[in-house]
């Protein structure tokens, strides 16, 4: 299976920034983006799919990370004898 | 730096102070004896302690004495009696002048105006050539910093896109711009390579500049061979040259710059991701590596870089 062209990457991409968008609007509701989301999957290699979905998780968890904060987590304990 | 200046403000003022004699003896006494003032703060000048030996000089004036511009100071014979020292003679020959005395003062003026301006000038232009040297030694610095990572210093031995074998001897005499990465990757090659084409436009429309030459080595041997990195490096600047080889070729190349590349897990369609890094590499005329550039420099900042780079090697 040889690699996706200079247009059908641009086409995946423009797939890809409609399936965010749909998402962004609907508060990351799958079901109602599901229109965009077989669209994506078939203008886009299996890889590719799983690769952009994990970046769209990452960057959700970094937007949290950035407006709501985090704690952090206590740090191994030592064990003093 | 600071002694020169004092002496030289000391000078200054000394050829000021007589300008003010010739508001009459009286003011004549006082500005000596405020020179004198000076010079008692630091005897350790030595033209301070020549203005101290005029102060007797207050009481011994006579009628005799011209109320010129610049009174005793105008009569040879009274001067060359005291002991003015070299600097006394030094504004006396100046002040010895035939024309009236309107003349002489404007000859003293634009003689100070000069001196003042020279040695003005003289310390900006000393400020500016530090500054200079110091950046250079800053450049020179992290050049040699980057020598002692020494990245590249190998040999490496790929084909290219169109079958042709290339070693890193063959791009020496030019500017390389080179990238590690994979024709199968979703989005960060495809821009990077954009960015490095923009980069290369850039520089091309300065005609002064020698051209670079973009380098594309896949991490991804297996799948990208020569035909792979055909179809794909014409999408980016023309001048963009993909290299592929052999699994130890292309691992020889990545070690070289200690490209990190790792194949992720493959799926049903045998297709897989490769992680690697994400690096701009500048390599100079000499197959030296010179800089390096993230994601986070865009096409600008990377063009601006290269130029400066570019330049400092033509001063070397």
């Amino acid at each position: 299976m040889s690699a996706p062209n200079s247009n059908q990457r641009k086409a995946c991409w423009g797939v890809r920034d409609e399936l965010w968008k749909c998402l962004d609007d609907n508060q990351d509701n799958a079901s109602s983006c599901d229109k965009f989301q077989k669209e994506f999957e078939a203008s886009c290699p299996a890889q590719w799919v799983k690769h952009f979905t994990k970046r769209r998780d990452f960057l959700k968890y970094k937007d949290k990370m950035q407006t709501e904060g985090f704690e952090l987590a206590d740090g191994p304990k030592e064990s003093r004898s | 730096m600071l002694c020169l200046e004092r002496r030289m403000l000391g000078l200054v003022g000394f050829i000021g102070g007589d300008l003010h004699a010739t508001s009459g003896r009286l003011l004549r006494c006082t500005v000596r004896s405020s020179a004198v003032q000076q010079s008692s703060g630091s005897t350790h000048h030595p033209q301070r302690v020549w203005l101290s030996s005029q102060a007797p000089l207050c009481g011994h004036h006579t009628p005799k004495h011209r109320t010129g511009l610049y009174g005793p100071f105008t009569h040879p014979q009274q001067t060359l009696g005291s002991s003015r020292g070299p600097l006394s003679l030094f504004t006396q020959r100046v002040t010895l002048s035939q024309g009236p005395n309107t003349s002489t003062a404007k000859i003293r003026l634009r003689t100070r105006l000069v001196v003042t301006l020279l040695f003005g000038g003289g310390l900006l232009g000393t400020w500016w050539y530090v500054r200079n040297e110091k950046q250079q030694n800053h450049r020179m610095q992290r050049i040699e910093q980057l020598k002692k990572v020494a990245l590249g210093q190998g040999d490496f031995s790929l084909l290219d896109h169109r079958g042709h074998r290339r070693t890193k001897r063959d791009f020496l005499g030019s500017w390389v711009l080179l990238y590690f990465g994979f024709t199968h990757c979703p989005d960060i090659c495809p821009e990077e390579l954009d960015k490095v084409s923009a980069v290369v436009s850039t520089l091309d429309k300065d005609r002064s500049l020698p051209a670079v030459q973009p380098l594309f080595v896949t991490v991804d041997p297996e799948r990208d061979n020569v035909a792979a990195l055909e179809r794909y490096v014409k999408d980016f600047h023309p001048r963009l040259i993909g290299l592929t080889g052999t699994p130890e070729e292309v691992k020889v190349a990545g070690k070289d710059y200690r490209v990190y590349a790792s194949p992720g897990p493959k799926d049903e369609d045998g297709d897989y991701i490769v992680d690697h890094t994400i690096l701009i590499y500048l390599v100079n005329p000499d197959g030296l590596f010179l800089d390096y550039y993230n994601r986070m420099k865009d096409d600008v900042q990377i063009a601006e870089s290269i130029r400066n780079h570019m330049k400092s090697y033509v001063k070397l």
